[in-house]
């Protein structure tokens, strides 16, 4: 049970998809050719990449992809097993906490010197996202695919039920202390089994029938979709810069104080507990079954939860924080090419491929993702608003300049090792959150 | 427990309920030993009940009816789901990932590595327990202890190294990689063969040697045959080894055309389509994997059963 | 080891025979007969061995080459909470699951031996053990989920609140040392059976004929004549015990917290997982050196019970 990590893709799919790719096409005169294979770990965008492989296979290329699909659970023991082993996709979906350590051990090729001789407008992404992926020696180990945020999904008829209106959940506020009108609208959202809503007197939190917010994890040392958006708009950052942060804050106040008003949510009745997080139902089918009235979740599972069938689900953004903004986790994913690789240049066509407009925009019209380049993006807002999702609660956040970029650090890995299971025990209420004091200096000790 | 006397032997409380005892007073001790027995029994058997009826079920129904005894919905789907005969559709509309696993493979990969392992270990080390039993050599004690000693060692102690030793050998996601290291011998099936052969009698073997048989004649002719009990208890426990093995071929046999079955199972598991993992199809995929040594054991149960004290013991 | 005496016996019988043979005997047909087991365990033991206690002074990322260290990983052990953690955890499982399945097997096996002799029973109690260590991980995790499972479901319509098995700290070794009980109850209650069958029959006739009751006979008779055969058991489950992998591998994954991260699958996760090897083959150091230490204990212990019995 791989719970303790970090979820980025719900749908997934761990055994292996072979999707054949023998496109059509062939002939042209493509300076590169040879077969490679190609890693992702989203089963919801597979299609989106089958059909980018198609297209790619049409472009004359010589090059011929196969993708292969695990899911995130399995992903990255894959990935790191078959890098020890000698036997690494050539390409592979690589995610920012990842890649440094890949980097650092020699595992990537560098591709600044294609990106430069192929003239590669590396503008054409959303700020910052191209930066992220050029590593502490300066040298650039992806191109950018896509982008991410978090919002607050929520039952639209739970939240008639309890008098709410989708304004109310646009204009909500949060902070540590009390929760804001934000905690107002979850103990609204909660019933018991008698029918008491969680603001009431009568309200028996130990016989909850519907949460107001459901839990997924308790989010290790990352907290992507389940507390990084409070604690940044608390003031708060992983590291003290980012990228390449070396002094790690999880002993800062503003982020114990939000530690403690989160997992006092469990306490009120008003979150399930670890021990149901953790359960073999997770989070989203406790959802859709009617068990969670909201729950946060990030962009790249707004169509899952939209064709949950018997649920109709609204979106809302994050509530506005104690700095007076919203705040979400800005994560990008980019393509990495294997150092071992046999074929470097037809991997790179298909990273220069999976990085091109003409690509992302395909992926853009499987409405599963935002692609990175913007105007790309445009295309997925658009065929969002064909599927009847408005995702404005997510783009708002760019707009508005409140993304906190993930924190990108060498040793994730074993950050993770002492932040996992830390986080596990504070939201499991077996310690306290004085834990995080020890577990900070346990971390930043690992950058000395 | 205050248990009654009870007379030895055959006779005492199976002594026909006749006229000679018409109120044999209730053998309260025995009803309870009984029952814990009883109880003992369910215990063990009631997780296979549960394998058979979840994977009967559908898996979206399992919510539904999580303590019905019977089977959620009933439907063959799941196994259908397992062995690739679903198409996407079918398979999601049962709660299951829509992905193609073909169990099928596994299960050929499995039967292939245990296979190979079993005749190859049995024999090699039956040749070597020869070796040891039966011919006169200097230094032979001493290698027979150093062989021994290997049975000290942690397994992990030398998956490591071996794991390095394969992959540098670029065996890693080949049958090779998976049963050499298990193919030639291990300490314990050398130990245990060893132990047979030193007690056969050498009068038949000295007989034979005055016919002129060599020793190839001897071992393939004599040895064999005289040892065949043992030889089959070694191979049933080498099979179910090699069959139920997860850690190694996690390392070395991770790709789809080599994966065993248990390592099959581990990734179906954390397998999470949507959610929560398919319990039905996971339970079908157990019986599954659970099935080819149940009736290698349905067909020499007995013999199995009768040999496990005298492999332990001897 | 009470096998050791029988080559020693045989050796000598031997050498008396082969007087009149050549200096070195069969040795040529024995390399012959040796070659693949030797060749085996050269290669997969003996070098794997020595390897193993190289890499251990090495920092080895499995990528790069191995970098000569000295001691350092062994006093970064010292100082590893996690491992010390892991040494705990796994202790604690071993203590459970061989305290419980010792219990659970020896009261088995003597209720089989007085009750019936039905091969049709031993068969069914041996079934979990032929069924592999993942399939036994996963049935028990599903029929112990928190929401779902079958016992919660029960537990919940007793009364008595549902139990997150694998999911609470508190639960979750006791829960993989009971999974694996279940596993091995059968067998090892087989191997205590045979031991069982060898007491004679008039032993227990006569302490009838004395008047003793059942329960006093298995103080009195069964126990003390078993000692021997209890003590070969615990070796062999001991030492096995503290192998727990495959069980933590496809449930906790070392979770929640750091419950089940026993030594094997910290030892894993450092070498495969984090890029370790080097540190990852120290800990395996030390866990050799323990379960040396265990076996040689527990060989004494055996020969204890020998003397006893003779």
């Amino acid at each position: 049970m791989r719970r303790t990590r970090v979820r980025i893709a719900a749908g997934a799919v761990a055994v292996p998809l072979v999707v054949a790719a023998c496109g059509g096409g062939g002939g042209g005169d493509a300076s590169a050719d040879g077969e490679i294979t190609y890693w992702l770990w989203d089963a919801n965008q597979l299609p989106a990449y089958e059909a980018c492989a198609d297209a790619f296979h049409e472009s004359g290329t010589d090059v011929r992809v196969t993708i292969e699909q695990y899911g995130w659970e399995d992903y990255w023991d894959q990935v790191t097993t078959s890098l020890v082993g000698g036997t690494a996709p050539d390409v592979f979906t690589n995610h920012l906490s990842r890649y440094p350590q890949f980097a650092a051990e020699d595992q990537l090729l560098a591709i600044g010197e294609y990106v430069e001789r192929d003239g590669i407008d590396t503008s054409i992404y959303h700020d910052g996202l191209a930066e992220l992926w050029v590593g502490q020696d300066g040298q650039r180990y992806g191109l950018p695919k896509d982008w991410d945020t978090v919002a607050v999904f929520y039952n639209e008829e739970m939240l008639a039920d309890a008098g709410l209106t989708p304004e109310d959940m646009a204009e909500l506020d949060w902070n540590p202390d009390d929760g804001g009108s934000y905690e107002e609208v979850i103990a609204k959202l909660t019933v018991d089994e008698n029918g008491n809503r969680g603001d009431e007197p009568d309200f028996d939190p130990d016989n909850v029938d519907v949460y107001g917010i459901g839990l997924n994890s308790a989010g290790e040392g990352f907290g992507q979709t389940e507390w990084s958006m409070y604690a940044f708009s608390n003031g708060w950052t992983h590291t003290d810069q980012n990228p390449w942060g070396s002094e790690f804050n999880y002993d800062d106040p503003a982020f114990v104080e939000t530690i403690d008003w989160w997992r006092g949510l469990i306490e009120k009745g008003y979150m399930p507990s670890f021990e149901m997080a953790d359960a073999g139902v997770s989070m989203m089918e406790q959802y859709g079954a009617g068990n969670y009235a909201m729950v946060t979740e990030g962009s790249w599972n707004v169509s899952a939860y939209v064709d949950l069938e018997g649920v109709d689900t609204g979106l809302a953004p994050t509530p506005v924080g104690p700095e007076g903004e919203r705040a979400s986790m800005f994560n990008g994913l980019a393509d990495s090419i294997w150092a071992g690789t046999d074929e470097p240049e037809a991997a790179w066509e298909w990273v220069k491929f999976l990085a091109s407009p003409e690509c992302q925009d395909i992926v853009a019209e499987h409405a599963v993702v935002f692609p990175a380049i913007e105007e790309s993006t445009e295309r997925a807002v658009d065929a969002f608003a064909e599927k009847d999702i408005d995702i404005a609660p997510f783009t708002v956040h760019v707009d508005e300049e409140t993304t906190y970029l993930a924190p990108v650090t060498d040793e994730w890995a074993e950050v993770s090792a002492i932040m996992g299971p830390t986080m596990d025990s504070i939201v499991s209420f077996s310690s306290d959150t004085d834990a995080l004091t020890e577990a900070n200096e346990q971390v930043n000790a690992l950058f000395e | 427990m205050t248990v009654a006397t009870r007379s030895p032997g055959t006779h005492g409380p199976r002594v026909r309920s006749g006229q000679k005892a018409p109120r044999r007073p209730v053998n309260w001790g025995r009803v309870v030993a009984w029952a814990a027995l009883i109880v003992l029994l369910i215990v063990t058997i009631f997780p296979f009940y549960w394998m058979l009826r979840t994977s009967l079920s559908n898996n979206r129904a399992l919510a539904a009816e999580a303590g019905s005894p019977l089977p959620a919905d009933l439907t063959l789907g799941a196994f259908e789901r397992v062995l690739g005969m679903a198409t996407t559709e079918e398979a999601l509309a049962e709660g299951g990932s829509g992905a193609s696993v073909n169990f099928w493979l596994y299960l050929r990969n499995s039967i292939v590595v245990a296979t190979v392992v079993t005749i190859g270990q049995v024999f090699f080390c039956a040749m070597a327990a020869y070796a040891f039993a039966r011919l006169r050599w200097p230094g032979r004690d001493k290698v027979f202890f150093l062989f021994l000693t290997a049975l000290m060692v942690p397994p992990i102690f030398t998956t490591l190294p071996n794991f390095i030793l394969i992959r540098d050998l670029g065996l890693l996601n080949t049958f090779a990689g998976i049963v050499l290291p298990t193919l030639f011998m291990t300490p314990f099936a050398v130990f245990f063969l060893r132990q047979f052969f030193v007690g056969l009698s050498r009068e038949i073997e000295e007989a034979a040697m005055i016919d002129g048989a060599g020793h190839a004649r001897i071992f393939f002719r004599l040895i064999i045959p005289m040892a065949a009990a043992p030889i089959t208890t070694l191979s049933i426990l080498t099979y179910i080894n090699a069959w139920n093995d997860y850690m190694w071929p996690l390392l070395v046999g991770q790709e789809e055309n080599v994966r065993v079955l248990t390592v099959a199972l581990g990734v179906f598991r954390s397998q999470t389509p949507q959610g929560s993992p398919d319990w039905a199809g996971l339970m079908a995929a157990t019986l599954i994997a659970a099935l080819p040594v149940m009736i290698l054991f349905a067909v020499l149960g007995r013999r199995v059963v009768n040999s496990i004290g005298f492999s332990g013991i001897k | 080891m009470a096998t050791q005496v029988v080559p020693k016996r045989a050796a000598k019988a031997s050498g008396a025979v082969s007087g009149r043979r050549r200096r070195f005997g069969d040795l040529r047909v024995a390399l012959v007969f040796l070659f693949p087991a030797a060749l085996g365990f050269t290669v997969f033991y003996l070098w794997p061995t020595l390897r193993g206690f190289y890499l251990s002074l090495t920092e080895f990322s499995l990528l790069g080459d191995a970098e000569f260290v000295g001691l350092a990983n062994f006093e970064r052990l010292i100082g590893d909470p996690l491992f010390w953690n892991s040494l705990r955890v796994t202790v604690l499982y071993v203590v459970i699951n061989i305290g419980v399945q010792t219990v659970v097997a020896l009261a088995l096996a003597v209720l089989m031996h007085r009750l019936t002799t039905s091969v049709t029973i031993r068969g069914l109690v041996l079934l979990p053990y032929l069924v592999a260590n993942v399939v036994v991980a996963l049935v028990w995790f599903w029929m112990l989920d928190y929401q779902l499972g079958v016992v919660n479901q029960i537990l919940d319509w007793i009364g008595l609140g549902r139990i997150s098995f694998f999911g609470s700290e508190t639960w979750a070794i006791p829960t993989i040392a009971l999974v694996n009980v279940w596993r091995h109850m059968g067998y090892t209650a087989l191997l205590i059976f045979a031991g069982l069958q060898m007491i004679p029959k008039y032993v227990y006739e006569a302490s009838a004929i004395d008047g003793a009751s059942e329960w006093r006979m298995f103080w009195s008779v069964t126990l003390p004549l078993l000692r021997p055969i209890m003590a070969l058991v615990l070796i062999l489950s001991v030492i096995g015990s503290f192998q727990i992998f495959d069980t933590v591998a496809v449930t906790t994954s070392g979770g929640p917290v750091d419950a089940t991260r026993v030594i094997y699958f910290y030892i894993f996760e450092l070498a495969f997982e984090r890029f370790d090897f080097g540190y990852a083959a120290a800990i395996s150091v030390v866990l050799f050196l323990i379960l040396g230490g265990v076996a040689i204990a527990q060989l004494r212990m055996l020969r204890a019970g020998e003397s006893d019995l003779s």
